[in-house]
């Protein structure tokens, strides 16, 4: 099975590390990756709040060159994949008018969403080599990926479960919480530190009193956001992880190095030492 | 014609108020232009402030999310792009969620900030409505957004570099930076998109 992969411009730069243990991931799986030729910038929110027509016009030529490969779009970054559903949304309304051709036949899947169906969840228990176990995590899901319903298509958006689904098929152990998909601050942090900081400090109390060990993300953003926090006095480490990794770590088992998470600014290595998941 | 009202003791001027503040003295086609290019039925909004007690900077804002709402009804323009509510908003879409009678509150909020852009009121949040044009200018240039390159021209606008240098983030940025350069997070050199001609006409519409 073949799927055109939207990787957005974080995972070239702040979130290399996602791209890289999606492709260990997916070279284990039986689903081909590939990534869609000369893709560009989805605009994120910056676009949308200067203008919606950029921010309709702008994803649709990277669902034109899906389109053009006959594949369904996956993309693992929660803002990218917001705004190619809207953007495919808004274009079949036909009041736009469109440099490329668009007729709406792809699907588009949220990387976590993919992987939590139950046949892919059945061939994730398989390829396990190393089952997670003891690991305390909880799952964060943010905004974007969930909300608002009518876009994403979350019939759960208040408790999504994806995340928490691959977890336990790894052979971790998944929290329930409450504050899966509060806002963490999303790029507010460049002009209001102080709201940021707010917003992304009571998610690490929180997911501290509920008790777990890690925190695992699917959002670039969340991921740097909530890993930058920690650096501030008096708070509680934990790491931050990306279900891919844990994915990749449960699947490579001890040929998984700790170099791999060498760019976590909250160092993972304790951790994962200390439950003897790497050497 | 009508006489011009008398001064009462019930006109106490707040902070937001200009000279006229009547009730429904605006008429309703500020309300119609919003209702009609959003798309959101805001006419629906009956005040139960759902929208306000799900959002998560509603403590940080100077007009409260189902204000706003109230405040397109009335038609208080000015009022609307002066507040920080507009640049605030995380657009986490909370509100439009929870709304019991689907009022798009997201999507208004961002349609106010689109007006601010095209209007001549001084942005509440400077910064970040620089960071809003800059992120734009960086994907006009490339096609993709680079952090490392996001940050640089953002640094170089002289009001957020006089900012930053007055309450000392500048060299708290520059450590972190190196930090993340340290740690391969870095991109130093972008990637360049090959239809950038069909991009750059996206983004002057």
């Amino acid at each position: 099975m073949n799927l055109a992969f939207y990787p957005g411009c974080s995972l070239e730069g702040m979130a290399n590390d996602y791209e890289r243990s999606i492709t260990a991931v997916f070279d284990k799986l039986d689903v081909k990756l590939v990534e869609i030729d000369d893709w560009t910038c989805c605009g994120a929110t910056a676009a949308h709040s200067l203008s919606e027509t950029m921010a309709v016009l702008l994803p649709a030529k990277n669902l034109a060159a899906a389109e053009k490969m006959g594949l369904d779009i996956v993309s693992p970054c929660a803002n990218c994949f917001n705004r190619l559903t809207y953007s495919r949304k808004m274009i079949l309304k036909n009041i736009y008018d469109v440099p490329w051709k668009v007729t709406g036949k792809t699907k588009i899947y949220d990387m976590t969403r993919f992987l939590a169906q139950p046949h892919m969840i059945d061939q994730i228990k398989q390829k396990v080599l190393m089952p997670l176990e003891g690991l305390r995590l909880v799952s964060y899901y943010g905004c974007q990926m969930v909300r608002p319903p009518k876009i994403t298509g979350f019939t759960d958006y208040e408790n999504p479960q994806t995340l928490d689904k691959i977890a336990v098929a790894l052979g971790a152990i998944s929290l329930d919480w409450s504050y899966k998909a509060t806002c963490c601050g999303a790029s507010i942090g460049i002009g209001r530190r102080d709201i940021q900081f707010n917003l992304s400090t009571r998610l690490i109390k929180k997911a501290h009193q509920a008790g777990a060990e890690a925190i695992i993300v699917s959002c670039p953003l969340c991921q740097s956001n909530l890993d930058m926090v920690q650096n501030e006095k008096g708070m509680p480490k934990i790491p931050v992880f990306y279900f891919t990794e844990m994915m990749r770590l449960a699947f490579e088992g001890e040929k998984c190095s700790i170099q791999n998470f060498r760019m976590h600014l909250t160092d993972p290595g304790r951790l994962l030492r200390e439950k003897g998941l790497v050497k | 014609m009508k006489p011009a009202r008398e001064k009462t003791d019930l006109d106490v001027p707040d902070q937001l108020s200009g000279p006229r503040r009547i009730i429904g003295d605006r008429g309703d086609h500020f309300l119609r232009k919003v209702e009609g290019e959003t798309g959101a039925d805001i006419s629906a909004c009956y005040q139960c402030e759902r929208c306000t007690n799900a959002c998560p900077v509603s403590a940080y804002m100077d007009v409260n999310p189902h204000q706003v709402i109230r405040y397109v009804q009335l038609g208080w323009r000015e009022e609307l792009l002066r507040t920080t509510t507009i640049w605030v908003c995380l657009s986490c879409e909370m509100c439009t969620t929870y709304c019991p009678n689907n009022v798009d509150v997201a999507k208004t909020i961002n349609h106010l900030r689109n007006m601010a852009f095209l209007s001549k009121v001084v942005p509440a949040e400077k910064i970040l409505a620089v960071f809003h044009k800059t992120f734009v200018n960086e994907l006009q240039r490339f096609g993709r957004v680079n952090e490392f390159w996001l940050m640089g021209s953002l640094n170089r606008h002289p009001d957020v570099l006089k900012e930053k240098i007055k309450t000392g983030a500048l060299k708290e940025e520059l450590v972190l930076g190196f930090e993340m350069f340290r740690k391969g997070k870095l991109k130093l050199l972008p990637h360049r998109c090959n239809e950038m001609k069909k991009i750059r006409e996206i983004c002057r519409k």
